[in-house]
């Protein structure tokens, strides 16, 4: 008897605590592939004659940068753009848009095996991905460039900076990323080891959302930008080599305004516009942020509790809310965080487009709320002048007009680093986080071993944006064109030339000859469109990735064709 | 010769002269005869007079940002002038952490909550746990089976991952922290009071009630449950430690007492990458915690020595 009750109570605890896990997975798994795919003529190109591929929007209204793509023949593709785009080539090196075998993005039907095997052209191919632990690369022997020095990387992750630094000072790893601020000193003291920094491009700021009340009155947000002491924050909590944010661009990447100025810290005329307004007394708000390192915000915890305490100072009672990386990212896209965010963009690219578009363009995400259409207006204009010196102008204005509408609080270019054991050869820390270990020799060892702050999700980066995926991909995948380690300047990589008509509108692109695919497939135009293909239209039957977001196509190209509404 | 008269013995002693000792006072005696109790009780009435006149003690604000009000940097080390410390900086005893406030202040206001904690978390496992426990043993039967199936399936789970998972559900905080700890501690104290009820329940006293018609309510818990205190006054007293411990980590995983609130446990939590660096931010809530948990468990285990029915002799 007892033991039946027993049974009987066990089973429904257990049917309770599925029940209860498995419900939240489902508005969550990947949208039904269910619509139309005629638009797609994507057909596998089997061995035997080039059948070239070629895709096209019929007209520009929906919204994006692309007309068509196309393979003029088995070694060119050509772009059509429905807007000029200055930016088109730096936007093209970056790894979300790598270059997959046409034939094994079919194979593996646009996610599953893609996201734990990829296969590319790069200098190190995978060889085991043991997850929750480490992923292990090895030379590509068959790579068309300069082959990589150490015959094995391995990639491992720590979140806590200070056992990064002690695998390091022990020797059991050549390199580890972000050094903790407290730590840069440690290294530099240390004969043992060398500290390689990078310059701030990058930002962390306050977010706020206009849609929930008293965001939504200007007057409110530009009294909390009055009220926030940045340059207090910067100087007790960011390594040297940081810089207070005038402006949401950092200063050394293009469309910065020179000589722009945020508001003075000014917490008495700050609480008196918040009592004119009526939000004081008695506002109680959050600060939501989630705990991880990264370049623009060494240390999460402490600052968010410096801005709380700030805020106390003008009354304003803020809890603090701590949320897990992802649920954050998805709830601040989705506009969702009703207080303060806590928040930063790192370069993937020198552009303006970059920082700006993505955050305030008109295919923004809804993390500051309803856009701001004169903000959109200066960054169209931006966005489609073709010379610099006819472009700065109107990002000097859509600065201008983010300091007037406040949809955040820019606060800090945080600087910040790798640090590696001093025999690594070559050892550098790019600047927007896309280091090469190929081009390192760990000491004449033959493998290098990277700990960074987290595992990647995903290695199929069309459908990643975290940095710490980004660098794994970046190993393994090449894009048409590749930024020049140290520089960032767009250099040639599977494509050998670029060309634009006069209107920055048509784009050609002759690919290299004889690259091989890890699979043995080789490199031919068709790959080339069917892996911007898939990311673009949404309705493609391999329009599928890892949760089916392809965050950077929208953010950089406009928006997806046959998109959902 | 002569006859002795036979004499009362003048000097006999009753045999019940004295006041028979009860237990309580015996326990006390027998308490205070152990040397460990003693320390625990020293070390834990010295924390409640921390707790209590902690704003007396504190030196500083324990949640004020000296950022701007004095020439100290973030994360410094301890500075006593009697130590030797140059007299023209300011002091602090145990120096100063990530967000430039005063750890000796934080500390001192980490006892009230530890304690808070504990007490009242313990205190509402109890309420609950001898409530369903004395029940159960009393009640026996089905009633017995369902609850007791209850209390397994909660000790099938780890205790921490239980709270966690409770903490997750009701949104991280310290009273849903309080609460949590309170849940997963519950079967611990039903099954006590239910076999020292089982073990009463058969005491001839007991049998006696019954047998007069006194209604089972008054039984209950007019004969049976003051008698069965006894373990659950030992497992509680050690149960306030392990409380204690369970906050503390709960906090250092970021979902107990909330930022800027000082508890120890995510004092610890959040200085855990300078633990190299600034050891200090690490050593001295750690220590706290210690000399806590020390204090209950020494207490606790002079509890059980002293009240031991079985030791008695």
């Amino acid at each position: 008897m007892r033991k039946s009750i027993f049974l009987l109570s066990m089973l429904l605890i257990l049917g309770l605590v599925v029940g209860g896990c498995a419900a939240p997975a489902g508005p969550g798994a990947a949208p039904d592939q269910s619509a139309a795919t005629e638009a797609a003529p994507a057909e596998a190109a089997p061995a035997g004659p080039f059948e070239p591929m070629s895709m096209a929007a019929e007209n520009c209204d929906y919204g994006g940068l692309f007309k068509s793509i196309e393979a003029v023949d088995q070694m060119t593709v050509k772009f059509t753009l429905c807007q000029p785009d200055p930016a088109f080539p730096a936007k093209v090196a970056f790894s979300s848009f790598a270059i997959n075998d046409a034939d094994y993005l079919q194979a593996t039907g646009g996610g599953g095996e893609l996201i734990e095997k990829p296969n590319g052209t790069g200098p190190y191919k995978l060889v085991d991905w043991l997850r929750g632990d480490q992923i292990i690369f090895e030379r590509n022997e068959e790579y068309w460039g300069e082959p990589a020095i150490p015959q094995t990387l391995v990639f491992r992750w720590s979140a806590e900076s200070a056992q990064r630094l002690v695998e390091l000072q022990a020797g059991t790893v050549d390199g580890i990323d972000n050094p903790g601020p407290d730590d840069f000193a440690v290294i530099e003291a240390d004969p043992n080891l060398q500290l390689a920094k990078r310059s701030g491009t990058n930002i962390f700021y306050i977010g706020m959302n206009n849609t929930y009340p008293p965001f939504d009155n200007e007057r409110v947000r530009q009294a909390f930008a009055m009220a926030i002491d940045r340059q207090r924050i910067v100087d007790n909590f960011y390594p040297a080599g940081s810089s207070v944010a005038t402006q949401f661009m950092p200063p050394s990447i293009f469309g910065y305004t020179d000589g722009l100025t945020w508001y003075d810290y000014n917490p008495d005329e700050a609480k008196k516009i918040l009592e004119e307004e009526g939000v004081l007394p008695g506002f109680k708000t959050t600060i939501t942020y989630r705990d991880v390192v990264r370049g623009y915000l060494p240390n999460p915890g402490v600052v968010a509790q410096d801005i709380q305490a700030q805020l106390a100072d003008i009354g304003v009672e803020a809890e603090i809310v701590v949320m897990e990386s992802g649920a954050f990212l998805d709830a601040a896209d989705r506009g969702e965080i009703a207080g303060f965010h806590m928040l930063g963009w790192g370069a993937d690219y020198p552009d303006a487009t970059n920082f700006l578009d993505f955050h305030f363009g008109k295919g923004a995400s809804a993390q500051f709320g309803n856009g701001f259409p004169d903000i959109w207006d200066a960054l169209n204009e931006g966005a489609t002048k073709a010379k610099p010196e006819d472009r700065q102008p109107w990002y000097d204005k859509a600065n201008e007009l983010i300091k007037q509408h406040v949809p955040m609080i820019p606060v800090a270019h945080g600087g910040n680093g790798a640090a590696f054991k001093a025999d690594v050869e070559g050892a550098y820390a790019s600047d927007i986080g896309a280091e090469q270990f190929a081009l390192m020799n760990p000491g004449g060892r033959d493998t290098f071993v990277w700990l960074q702050n987290g595992e990647p999700a995903g290695l199929y980066c069309a459908d990643e944006s975290d940095g710490e995926a980004l660098r794994a991909c970046e190993q393994v995948m090449q894009s048409l064109l590749a930024y020049e380690p140290g520089t960032g300047d767009v250099v040639a990589s599977l494509a050998t030339e670029w060309t634009a008509n006069d209107e920055l509108t048509e784009w050609v692109f002759k690919l290299r000859e004889g690259v091989k695919f890890h699979n043995g497939a080789t490199l031919d135009a068709n790959d080339v469109v069917l892996s911007y293909v898939v990311q673009w239209d949404a309705s493609h039957p391999l329009h599928v990735g890892r949760d089916g977001s392809f965050t950077y196509f929208p953010g950089l190209f406009g928006g997806f064709l046959n998109a959902p509404e | 010769m002569s006859v002795t008269a036979a004499t009362a013995p003048a000097s006999v002693e009753p045999i019940f002269n004295t006041k028979p000792r009860g237990l309580w006072s015996t326990a006390f005696r027998r308490l205070f005869r152990r040397r460990s109790a003693i320390i625990g009780m020293i070390i834990l009435a010295a924390l409640i007079l921390v707790a209590i006149f902690a704003p007396v003690l504190a030196t500083h604000d324990p949640t004020k940002s000296l950022i701007g009000i004095e020439n100290v940097q973030k994360r410094q080390g301890p500075c006593i002038h009697w130590l030797g410390c140059p007299s023209d900086q300011p002091q602090h005893y145990f120096g100063l952490d990530g967000n430039v406030r005063d750890l000796y202040s934080r500390i001192l206001f980490g006892a009230r909550l530890s304690l808070l904690v504990g007490i009242v978390s313990v205190g509402f496992a109890i309420v609950i746990g001898a409530f369903l426990g004395a029940i159960s043993g009393y009640m026996g039967g089905w009633t017995d089976n369902l609850i007791m199936g209850l209390m397994d399936i909660m000790l099938a789970f780890p205790s921490l991952i239980l709270a966690i998972a409770i903490v997750t559900v009701l949104g991280p905080g310290l009273l849903n922290t309080l609460l949590a700890i309170g849940i997963v501690s519950i079967p611990v104290y039903a099954r006590i009071m239910r076999s020292s009820v089982l073990a009463i329940k058969q005491q001839d006293y007991v049998m006696a009630d019954r047998s007069i018609g006194v209604p089972s309510g008054r039984i209950l818990f007019g004969n049976i449950l003051p008698n069965a205190l006894t373990p659950l006054i030992v497992q509680g007293t050690l149960g306030i430690a392990v409380a204690i411990l369970d906050a503390a980590a709960l906090s250092f995983l970021g979902l107990g007492a909330q930022p800027p609130t000082p508890e120890w446990g995510s004092m610890i939590g959040q200085e855990r990458n300078q633990v190299f660096t600034a050891p200090h931010l690490i050593i001295f809530p750690g220590f706290a915690l210690i000399l806590t948990v020390l204090g209950f468990n020494l207490l606790g285990d002079g509890l059980r020595d002293a009240l031991d029915v079985r030791q008695r002799s």
